[in-house]
């Protein structure tokens, strides 16, 4: 909290000086609000000061949470005032583009020879036809657990469900995974069902499908199969599920490469190799596949440092810083040029993720993307509980989808 | 009128700048936020100085209102959640007040190290209220928290604290209780140490049990303070945003959701940022205290023209 607040005080302090308006004028100074982890920031600000004394302009780097960081963004760049680079999560760039807060790029150099980029991310840094974003990393949720635990049960990771129940008794039963009561972390059951939160084509509220309500009540079932465990009190769910994880407690949980560099510093991963990736288990095998996140490099609207901005993350986002980045924390790059490299090829969380990679679903890169998880947050853990039944919850979910974020959708 | 202008002018000329700071600071806000109410804006009608874009919200009425107001689970289950926050108000402000009370007259009695305990009581005042927060969503961590622990260890159950049940509400009321009883010792002690010792020795010689004195000579002795420190006490806890905030997390745990977190998470947290509706929560918390204010009011004057 004290940490956002001076983070603020020094932004509004560092972008109160110099007239309004957009002028030409480039400033020279890159404030960059980096959203990382603190297992991470330091290697971040590391590639960021390189790029900034290579581009010959100065950066700041300030580390915010990631849980404040959208609204935080949002009120200082209302007001003309914020960071002029933002690490943002691929659901929140349309929403930004949508009310003007941050830059079009599309006539910059940043827009131009994205053919490098894969897919996935780099459909999450357009809206409207125009380009707002540059990917910076990507992710999926995979199935992580501990090869050891696994090995003295003498079981696979299960490649569905119904084998993960079956197989739960010989891990000690409800030790063996642990199910974050979040919305995202729902996702994975829903995408392995077939469904989906919203039709985006035909405009069309589906979280309340009969493959929904079922994906649910299959993670309930863990839970009542006492082959799942789970924190009921979310403000402390994931902390609880990492903790247990790394210290093995329980054998699997479901995370993204993000998390890997917290979970070898725990007693079960001592030895990385310990650390086992795999596809997210489905309804039937094969079929299981999590949400694509990641990040995005945007520039804030009105930002006074427009060129030396487009200049930092075109370099933040070369291969070359995605390698370096990739090499020691593990994540995914978005360059297609950066797997050739053999660094991120030996790079062993980043090979684990690649099969989960090409199977992750795509979220819908619309302004309320990001909004769709408030709502399914509480009811999710409302069902987890027993609370509500699927249904139930998330028919509620449906008509908040239809009462406050996709108002011009119908339900069906 | 021109010549009371002329006798009173420097009595005008005083009052102007408060009365200006007034209409700036206040008035000017709080008409605006009324305006809001019956507008749609949101965060992407709202006018940008940025871009030069100029606002694009529209009249609307009093359908927020009218949406609010109906009870709708979409608009935050308004009279359900007025129940939560006056449930909330009232049981911290009797739990605050009650402790204070007797941890006041404990420390009002001659004793060894008086000045230890009570720098000791007033550490959890002192504290910053979100390291408060944040110390007890530790402490109440169904898994790893010390509660649960001890709870454990003495062979009693291990409820899930801050988990979506009305438990949640039980664990926040312990919170701001913690962090509400250094105030109201403070002010009642020093209400009690201004009543004159010589009317209990009267009472004593009078033979008046403990009881009595209690109820007869320290209840209205303390009865200024008392309604002075219980109308704060009932607004601070009705607006009383960072303890559940921080303890439940931005998460927005329906079962600890009141009036004004609400209206924060229309405003911030839940990404629509929906200034019309979190400005109608504003001015029906507004109006809910102003009627709540004008009728303890009342009460005591009709009080003290008994007393």
């Amino acid at each position: 909290m004290r940490r956002t607040a001076l983070v603020i005080a020094g932004a509004l302090l560092l972008t109160a000086c110099g007239g309004g308006g957009n002028s030409g004028a480039d400033s020279g100074k890159v404030v960059f609000w980096d959203t990382s982890g603190p297992n991470e920031h330091p290697v971040f600000e590391k590639v960021a000061k390189d790029c900034a004394s290579k581009g010959g302009y100065s950066v700041d780097v300030q580390q915010v949470s990631f849980d404040q960081a959208l609204a935080n963004y949002k009120t200082a760049a209302q007001g003309g005032q914020g960071p002029d680079v933002l690490r943002s999560d691929v659901g929140w760039v349309a929403q930004l583009a949508q009310n003007g807060l941050i830059t079009d790029l599309s006539d910059t150099d940043a827009a131009k020879d994205t053919s490098d980029f894969l897919d996935g991310p780099l459909g999450s840094t357009r809206y409207n036809g125009k380009t707002y974003a540059v990917p910076q990393v990507t992710d999926t949720l995979a199935l992580l657990y501990n090869k050891k635990m696994l090995a003295d049960a003498g079981v696979q990771p299960p490649a569905t469900w119904d084998e993960l129940k079956a197989d739960a008794p010989k891990l000690g039963g409800a030790n063996a995974i642990f199910l974050n009561n979040d919305a995202y972390y729902a996702l994975p059951f829903i995408y392995g069902a077939g469904g989906d939160l919203l039709d985006v084509q035909n405009k069309k509220i589906v979280v309340n499908s009969p493959q929904n309500v079922q994906a649910l009540q299959t993670a309930k079932g863990l839970l009542d199969a006492k082959a799942a465990t789970t924190a009921l009190d979310q403000a402390n769910s994931y902390n609880n599920m990492k903790a247990a994880f790394s210290a093995g407690q329980v054998a699997m949980e479901i995370d993204g490469p993000w998390t890997v560099v917290d979970l070898l510093k725990g007693d079960a991963f001592k030895d990385p190799a310990n650390l086992g990736v795999a596809v997210l288990p489905g309804v039937t095998a094969g079929k299981g596949s999590g949400p694509i996140g990641g990040h995005d490099y945007v520039v804030r609207q009105g930002t006074k440092a427009k060129t030396s901005s487009v200049k930092f993350i075109q370099c933040m986002s070369s291969t070359e810083s995605q390698v370096s980045i990739s090499k020691q924390l593990g994540l995914m790059p978005t360059r297609k040029s950066a797997y050739d490299s053999s660094d991120v090829k030996s790079q062993p969380t980043v090979t684990a993720f690649e099969p989960a990679i090409k199977q992750a679903h795509a979220r819908p890169w619309v302004p309320a993307g990001a909004q769709l998880f408030d709502q399914l947050k509480i009811d999710y853990a409302y069902v987890l509980s027993g609370q509500k039944d699927a249904k139930a919850a998330l028919d509620e979910v449906a008509k908040t989808y239809k009462d406050q974020v996709v108002t011009d959708y119908s339900v069906g | 009128m021109r010549r009371t202008l002329e006798r009173h002018w420097y009595a005008y000329a005083m009052v102007a700048p408060v009365v200006v700071v007034l209409a700036v600071l206040v008035l000017y806000p709080l008409v605006q936020g009324i305006w809001f109410t019956l507008t749609d804006i949101n965060e992407s009608t709202i006018a940008n100085p940025v871009l030069d874009r100029p606002a694009s919200y529209s009249f609307v009425g009093l359908r927020n209102y009218l949406n609010v107001l109906s009870g709708d689970p979409s608009f935050g289950s308004f009279w359900s959640t007025l129940l939560r926050t006056v449930i909330w108000t009232g049981s911290c402000v009797v739990l605050t007040y009650g402790v204070g009370l007797g941890l006041a007259m404990l420390l009002n009695r001659p004793m060894r190290l008086r000045a230890l305990y009570r720098v000791l009581l007033i550490l959890p005042w002192a504290v910053p209220v979100f390291i408060s927060a944040f110390a007890w969503k530790f402490m109440f961590n169904s898994q790893f928290g010390v509660i649960n622990q001890l709870l454990g260890a003495l062979g009693l159950g291990q409820p899930v604290w801050l988990g979506q049940t009305d438990l949640a509400l039980v664990a926040v009321v312990i919170v701001n209780v913690w962090v509400g009883v250094p105030f109201m010792m403070l002010a009642l002690l020093g209400g009690l140490q201004s009543i004159p010792a010589d009317l209990y020795e009267a009472a004593e010689v009078d033979g008046a049990t403990p009881w009595q004195r209690f109820r007869d000579i320290t209840l209205p002795g303390l009865r200024s303070v008392s309604s002075t420190v219980v109308l704060l006490g009932i607004i601070w806890t009705f607006n009383m945003f960072p303890v559940i905030y921080l303890v439940t997390g931005p998460a927005a745990n329906p079962n600890t959701r009141i009036l004004v977190t609400y209206a924060f998470e229309r405003f911030f947290s839940g990404a629509s940022r929906d200034y019309a509706v979190a400005s109608t929560y504003g001015v029906l918390i507004l109006s809910v205290l102003l009627v709540f204010a004008a009728f303890y009011r009342r009460a005591l004057r009709r009080q003290e023209a008994f007393a």
